[in-house]
């Protein structure tokens, strides 16, 4: 099939940015979304033209390296896929596309489509681990876990820290990432000793990287590749009430 | 470590002044729609044994708004409530300036269909809520209880609301306070940390039901005035 694509270049974080219309023809519909940029990227270079920059690892929906706004949605609009995932399957023939960098203030653009998302590694950093003797793997049944609470922690750690939660929210909040890790910890018991003082920090952190306010519209978890729920959020509000009304200072 | 960073001040606590301020409005809702259902009561359940065989709606409401001026529980309510909405109006504008610094450049295309548009135009309707709540009080807030110059209440709703335009207004008001309440209310115990799955579940429900019964019972009443 032929597509317009229509790509935001922005020669670095400095410089002014502008949508650029390109043509790519022959695309097979088995090919992923970064495939299908791959060959425009083989006719630039074949141009001699710079070609367009995107971020990437895995290609396999595990690593949350991949990003991209794709004609208005965060991993474009099926629905829990990462951009890698997205299949051209779900376009036709004469489509214009429009691909956009995750945008936030906190995700400054490096240079196309690629911004700098080590703010949310400061999330992290700031209460997102737990303390632990390092050494031999403990004995698996030493603590007991109740299979659902397994289940659950699971289904909140499986966030892949794409950020693509922040590059749909209308007010750039971080919650669901933030509250994904909180959530996840919270529900463990090895996340039970620094459960207080993590959620505050991790809050801090957020705040600090220049992340907005949740008002729970909900569009986040809409968009999240690794179906992460809503209610981690109000998982984290609970932790961080909690914290602030019984530790003293 | 900054610990405490205070309880209203990060981007999660915010939400609690938020939501605390906004349950109590919506609590207050309730009360002054029972009082004011008073006003569409139908003539032919005159007179009511229960309330001392009261003659007349008209009679009925002004008996109840004398009360309300002169029971000082409900004075105390009311301070709350002015405060309430003071607060919650500031706080508003505190996070949407927050957040709008929290944004990155405007996106070229956009696509909308993963959220509600009243849960992205909370702000939009709070100020209609706002300017309506400002229109309100000055036509019998204002004349009833501050300037006194009005001792008839009765008498002056049921006369406000024969203007078509008065009655428009009051719709329009009317309309974004149940979207406002169709997001706010679900939104504010999220806020608070209602977590539990089946607990949000139920809330969530209530919520959608209670902004439906509010919007629908409170926009009748100017319409049937309007039309008795
Ligand atoms: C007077 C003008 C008003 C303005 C400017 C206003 C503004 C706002 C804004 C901008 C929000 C969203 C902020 C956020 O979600 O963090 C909000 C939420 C809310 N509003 Fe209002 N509002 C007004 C009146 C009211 C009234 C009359 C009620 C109740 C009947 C109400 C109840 C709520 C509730 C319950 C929330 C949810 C709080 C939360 O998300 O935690 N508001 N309001
Ligand atoms: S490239 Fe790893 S998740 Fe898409």
């Amino acid at each position: 099939m032929n597509l317009t694509l229509k790509i935001w270049r922005q020669e670095g974080p400095e410089a002014k940015g502008k949508m650029v219309t390109y043509k790519v023809s022959d695309i097979s519909k088995d090919m992923s979304f970064l495939e299908m940029l791959d060959v425009l990227n083989e006719d630039l270079a074949t141009k001699g033209e710079r070609t367009v920059e995107f971020d990437h690892d895995c290609r396999e929906g595990i690593c949350g390296q991949c990003s991209l706004v794709i004609n208005g949605q965060a991993h474009g609009h099926e629905s829990h896929y990462t951009t890698c995932q997205t299949h051209m399957r779900s376009y036709k023939d004469g489509d214009v596309i429009f691909i956009e960098p995750f945008r936030a203030k906190s995700f400054p653009v490096i240079r196309d489509l690629k911004v700098d998302r080590s703010s949310m590694d400061k999330i992290i950093q700031a209460g997102g681990y737990i303390s632990s003797f390092t050494g031999m793997a403990p004995e698996a049944n030493s603590i007991p876990i109740h299979h659902e609470v397994a289940e659950s922690a699971f289904d909140s750690a499986a966030c892949i820290g794409c950020g693509a939660c922040v590059a749909t929210c209308k007010n750039s909040s971080a919650a669901l990432f933030l509250s994904a890790k909180i959530s996840h910890l919270a529900k463990l018991p090895q996340g039970k000793v620094e459960r207080m003082e993590r959620v505050v920090w991790m809050v801090n952190a957020h705040d600090d990287e220049g992340f907005g306010s949740c008002t729970n519209t909900g569009a986040c978890a809409m968009v999240c590749p690794q179906e992460v729920d809503l209610l981690d959020i109000t998982r984290m509000n609970y932790e961080y009430n909690r914290a602030l009304a019984t530790v003293r200072s | 470590m900054a610990y405490k960073k205070g309880l209203f001040k990060t981007s999660v606590g915010r939400k609690n002044l938020m939501a605390v301020t906004g349950l109590f409005i919506a609590f207050f809702l309730i009360i002054h729609l029972v009082g004011n259902l008073i006003l569409i009561i139908p003539d032919s359940w005159f007179p009511i044994e229960f309330w001392g065989g009261v003659e007349s709606a008209h009679d009925m409401y002004n008996a109840y708004s004398h009360f309300l001026v002169h029971f000082w529980p409900i004075t105390l309510v009311a301070w709350i409530l002015y405060i309430s909405i003071i607060t919650h109006v500031i706080d508003a504008l505190l996070i949407t300036l927050n957040n709008n610094k929290a944004k990155g450049d405007k996106y070229q295309v956009t696509d909308n269909s993963t959220s509600t548009w009243y849960s992205r135009n909370m702000g939009v309707l709070g100020t209609v809520i706002g300017l309506f709540i400002f229109i309100h009080m000055a036509q019998f807030w204002l004349k009833y209880k501050v300037l006194g110059t009005e001792h008839d209440l009765y008498e002056l709703v049921v006369t406000t609301f024969k203007q078509w335009w008065v009655v428009l207004i009051y719709e329009i008001g009317i309309i974004a306070l149940g979207f406002h309440l169709a997001h706010g209310v679900e939104s504010a115990h999220r806020s608070l940390g209602a977590y539990p799955k089946g607990l949000m579940r139920v809330i969530k429900y209530i919520a959608l039901c209670f902004s439906i019964v509010m919007a629908v019972l409170y926009a009748i009443i100017p319409i049937i005035i309007y039309f008795k």
